[in-house]
């Protein structure tokens, strides 16, 4: 039979459309809908995945996070929904640990320098080799204080072997923290007795009020604030009140009902004066009023808003109405931090502020402070310290003198982030041994002589304290979700665990760390503590399912193991006020913020987080500073203009002391004598993602600190504005997307003065 | 049978973002990147205009300074019933599935971009570029998840691959779905620390999804749908922001 083309495609077609219709029959209605035959790509399902419980180690505050494992390969962070800090939710910098897991400029195996210090030489040797050099070189220091070891301030297992080593070696150890908490964590002590930082119980609150700290962002334990602030919000109580007392306009301060200005470092002032209203007018605590007052020997008068309203620049009758609201809507919580801290008062607004907390009866209490006791674990006391601006100063000058012989630096970056006044990098060329252990490159490790990389936080096993706690006893489990992605280069090469490297270190040099031989069993023995107290959220009969449960869980918590303390009584508020001080030739005032993403630099070196726009300017990847809009009209500056950033401080070295450049956003929400950078970039070395972007704002901080505590005064320093001529358009997401409709009648954002 | 119950069950994926509770944190943002196989944004990208967030963060100003407020307002694909993205591809790569997801089939996409301009949201982001990964970093690509190439289309899917595996396994164990199953939930979701970001089967009367849209949208509270007036009928709703010091004149970009 002779077949034409068009006879064939006749056939086939009816052929086709008949076994469709006949098939029709017994097919359920949803599979004869047009989709392609072999459904989406979406619909393939490729394999098993297996979700790990850990924390992560970002940021300091500690988050338990679930990760998702597919074939030996890290996929995806979630939040742990068990983790009582952050309840299943987590930040876009817990996200972005993949990326650090995964970078591509891993450092692969332990490195010596060749070349000149930072001259970015190096040449790989085996952990043998390299710890072998170590060993020598601390065995040949002539005072044990010439080894310093630089910690990021953790409470965890490794750095308990951190500690160990430098005092049984007799060394000295510091805790480093960009945007240094001291001042807080001083406050906390004095106003509250406690050892570590509190809880703020935002979700069982009705008001906040918050002063300089951008705790839905970046301050203290955002994901856990941001997680109360949701039922803050809309939750099953009535709809809380939250008021943002600032000398910038952050992220907290875009979500508060309302956001006073004041005038930089008067944010204590303005605490005391709401405290003599509430105490004048008898809406508070009588017993905290007197103890606050010294028994009325304080004269509060002198703080009375109309006699502070200019100082502080908001009006005597909003100070008024402002201490009414607080001392009416209970539980109310003040909370403080940021850059009200940051100044050369910072002690005093921390104390007048949390001070509050106690006249509205809102210390130890649900739905205000609530106190985070010990963990049942005997090595682990958690005591939040953190080394202070003296404390680097004064090791600063050790360096220069030759005083240090060893610098070995853990999580932590102070060639970045100290301000360049210090001189701090420049006395490192006076160390003979600088010692890394980050596993990428950073400011701090492209001048180490040896590199020891640890393993990324996946690959590794630890157990922590968060330092933010929930208000009850938790103990975070740190397991690896991967094995080491170096693992192939063998035992001698790749990444090590800090604490493993630093027990064979200990042995070699034969010092004693009254530790249990290995690292696994000293997890083991501090799980063993948790077990044998036969309660919390994982309970077993045998040891080994104790501790299978607890690796499943991210942890154990006992969500009744809430502090005993009673509120102490609290000491007298200070009797006037200490006026903050500035330093620097500008007229500006310079207040550096913490990054969304970048926090203060550690997430420069991930792409995604340089991709995050900031919440408030949408800018990425770049350093940009915020401006007044209507000032820099004046100043004829537009967005994208190149600006220089002047405060007579910074490096001897040229480049730091002719101030950094930015490039200006105007900013409708700055005040007009404030200018704000976002710390975390312009780093000099560090990775393809980092390296040569953007300025380091730190870099030129006046080296003013807090006259009681010697905390960094990092908003003590006044800056001049100067434009340099040059233009670059500043990566944005504003405007990627077109502010649609240009109805007017249809608004984007609908808003309503009642939630009822 | 509960297996066949599974099958025939009439759904429609829906969201709810309160306003009220939005902090503009950017978590959804990122969450968003990792679980898709979201290329990098480069600098250059940003630049360019042609940063590619499935879900983004809008931010408004209101006033000047004193007097200042920036309001946030999450974005992403409305999976609108009438969608205007949808009868303009001349290659059905973007189609309305039975599960009412407004869905793109990556490889009949030829890039014409035509859904692009017709969305009133623009939530639809072109791969004007090869998406690059150095080597490590694709291990950590999403297997569920296709990379797309350069010349396709893409946007948001309410992580249509969760709710496929959702689904499988529940037709496995004969199982319903449940409601608020974080193995369900979009990367946004369960990323949002505030709960700003509800998920679920509109069909479904029990789910939170509907239990919000009766008592905000239907019986008139806080809720609305973005550009109402175009008609696209969305399958997201907002709830309005409160503020008691509420100006009533519209929030301007």
């Amino acid at each position: 039979m002779k077949l034409t083309r068009r006879q064939f495609l006749g056939l086939v077609g009816g052929g086709g459309a008949a076994a469709v219709i006949f098939q029709a029959c017994g097919v359920p209605e949803a599979e004869l809908f047009v989709e392609s035959t072999n459904q989406i790509p979406e619909d393939l399902v490729s394999g098993l995945d297996n979700w790990y419980a850990t924390l992560c180690r970002q940021c300091p505050s500690t988050e338990g996070i679930v990760v998702r494992v597919m074939e030996g390969r890290a996929k995806k962070v979630e939040g742990n929904v068990d983790f009582p800090v952050n309840q299943g939710k987590h930040s876009a910098r817990c996200e972005a640990g993949l990326q650090a897991l995964y970078h591509p400029d891993r450092i692969a195996g332990p490195l010596v320098r060749t070349g000149e210090r930072g001259g970015g030489q190096w040449e790989e040797v085996s952990w043998p080799d390299a710890l072998g050099r170590l060993a020598q070189q601390l065995r040949g220091l002539r005072d044990p204080a010439a080894l310093v070891m630089v910690t990021s301030p953790e409470n965890s297992y490794s750095g308990l072997v951190a500690d160990r080593f430098v005092t049984r070696f007799g060394g000295q150890r510091l805790r480093y923290e960009t945007l240094e908490s001291t001042n807080v964590r001083r406050a906390v002590k004095l106003v509250y007795g406690q050892d570590r930082m509190p809880d703020f119980d935002i979700e069982n609150s009705a008001y906040i009020l918050s002063f300089g700290a951008d705790f839905l962002n970046t301050w203290g334990s955002p994901v856990r604030h941001a997680r109360g602030y949701g039922q803050f919000r809309q939750g099953d109580r009535e709809r809380g009140t939250h008021v943002h007392v600032d000398s910038r306009f952050s992220m907290t301060g875009a979500s508060a009902d309302e956001i006073f200005f004041v005038k930089p470092g008067r944010e204590g002032l303005l605490a005391l004066s709401i405290a003599s209203v509430i105490i004048e007018d008898g809406m508070g605590n009588t017993a905290a009023a007197d103890a606050l007052t010294d028994g009325g020997r304080i004269d509060m008068g002198r703080f009375a808003p109309d006699r502070v309203a200019d100082a502080v620049g908001v009006s005597a009758d909003r100070i008024h109405s402002l201490a009414h609201e607080f001392a009416e809507h209970r539980p109310g919580i003040a909370i403080g931090g940021g850059s009200a801290a940051a100044h050369t008062n910072g002690l005093f607004n921390m104390i007048a502020i949390y001070s509050l907390n106690h006249l509205v009866n809102a210390v130890g209490v649900p739905g205000g402070v609530m106190f985070n006791p010990q963990p049942p674990i005997r090595d682990l006391p958690a005591v939040s310290t953190v080394s202070s601006f003296a404390d680097w100063q004064k090791l600063a000058g050790q360096m220069r003198n030759g005083g240090v012989g060893v610098l070995m630096v853990r999580d932590a970056d102070p060639m970045y982030g100290l301000p360049g006044a210090t001189g701090f990098r420049d006395a490192s060329f006076n160390v003979p041994v600088i010692v890394s252990f980050s596993n990428r490159m950073d400011d701090t490790t492209a001048l180490a002589d040896i590199v020891l990389p640890e393993h990324s936080y996946l690959e590794d096993w630890d157990i922590a304290v968060p330092d933010h706690g929930p208000g009850y006893q938790t103990v975070g489990f740190q397991q690896p979700v991967i094995r080491p992605f170096f693992e192939s280069r063998g035992a001698h090469l790749g990444t090590r665990s800090f604490a493993d490297a630093i027990m064979t270190l200990a042995a070699d040099l034969g010092l004693d760390l009254g530790l249990p031989a290995t690292f696994a069993e000293m997890l083991q023995d501090g799980a063993a503590q948790l077990h044998g107290e036969g309660r919390g959220s994982v309970t077993a009969t045998d040891f080994r399912a104790f501790w299978n449960g607890a690796l499943q869980r991210g942890g154990w918590w006992d969500a009744n193991a809430r502090s005993a303390e009673a509120a102490v009584r609290p000491p007298a508020l200070p009797a006037q006020e200490e006026a903050p001080q500035f330093d620097g030739s500008g007229t500006f005032h310079l207040i550096p913020f913490a990054s969304a993403s970048l926090m203060d630099g550690r997430g420069a070196s991930l792409p995604w987080l340089q991709a995050t726009p900031d919440p408030i300017s949408s800018a990425t990847w770049r350093t940009w500073v915020e401006i007044n809009a209507k000032v820099a009209e004046e100043m004829d500056i537009r967005e994208g203009d190149l600006v220089r950033i002047v405060s007579s401080f910074g490096n001897p070295d040229a480049s730091s002391a002719e101030g950094i450049e930015a490039l200006a956003y105007p900013h409708p929400g700055v005040p007009p004598d404030v200018v704000c950078v976002p710390l975390g970039q312009g780093h000099r070395g560090g990775t393809r993602y980092e390296k040569g972007r953007g300025s380091n704002i730190m870099s030129i901080l006046a080296p003013r600190a807090d006259t009681q505590t010697g905390a960094l005064a990092w908003a003590a320093t006044r800056v001049s504005i100067q434009k340099t001529g040059g233009w670059v358009r500043l990566p944005k997401f504003e405007n990627t997307v077109p502010d649609f409709p240009r109805d007017e009648e249809q608004e984007v954002i609908k808003i309503t003065p009642t939630d009822t | 049978m509960a297996e066949s119950a599974q099958a025939t069950q009439k759904r429609q994926w829906g969201m709810v973002i309160d306003l009220d509770k939005c902090i503009g944190c950017q978590a959804c943002v990122v969450a968003c990147q990792s679980e898709n196989n979201i290329p990098v944004n480069e600098e250059a990208h940003f630049n360019q205009r042609r940063a590619i967030q499935w879900i983004h963060i809008q931010r408004y100003w209101e006033g000047e300074w004193p007097h200042v407020k920036a309001r946030f307002i999450p974005v992403l694909c409305q999976h609108c019933d009438n969608a205007p993205c949808e009868p303009v591809c001349p290659v059905y790569a973007t189609y309305h599935n039975t599960e009412g997801l407004n869905v793109q089939v990556y490889n009949r996409c030829v890039g014409t971009r035509f859904c692009a301009n017709n969305c009133p949201y623009v939530v639809r982001f072109f791969n004007f570029w090869e998406p690059a990964y150095p080597n490590s970093l694709k291990n950590q690509l999403n297997p569920d998840v296709t990379v797309r190439s350069r010349g396709i289309m893409e946007k948001c899917t309410f992580c249509v691959q969760r709710i496929s595996r959702v689904r499988r396994q529940a037709k496995n164990d004969g199982t319903p779905i449940a409601d608020g199953d974080r193995a369900l939930n979009p990367a946004c979701v369960n990323a949002c620390p505030t709960d700003t970001l509800v998920f679920g089967d509109l069909e479904d009367p029990n789910s939170r999804v509907s239990k919000l849209r009766d008592k905000e949208l239907v019986e008139g509270g806080r809720g609305y749908h973005l550009y109402e007036h175009l008609g696209t009928s969305p399958n997201v709703i907002y709830l309005k922001k409160v503020d008691k010091h509420a100006v009533e004149e519209p929030a301007h970009a």
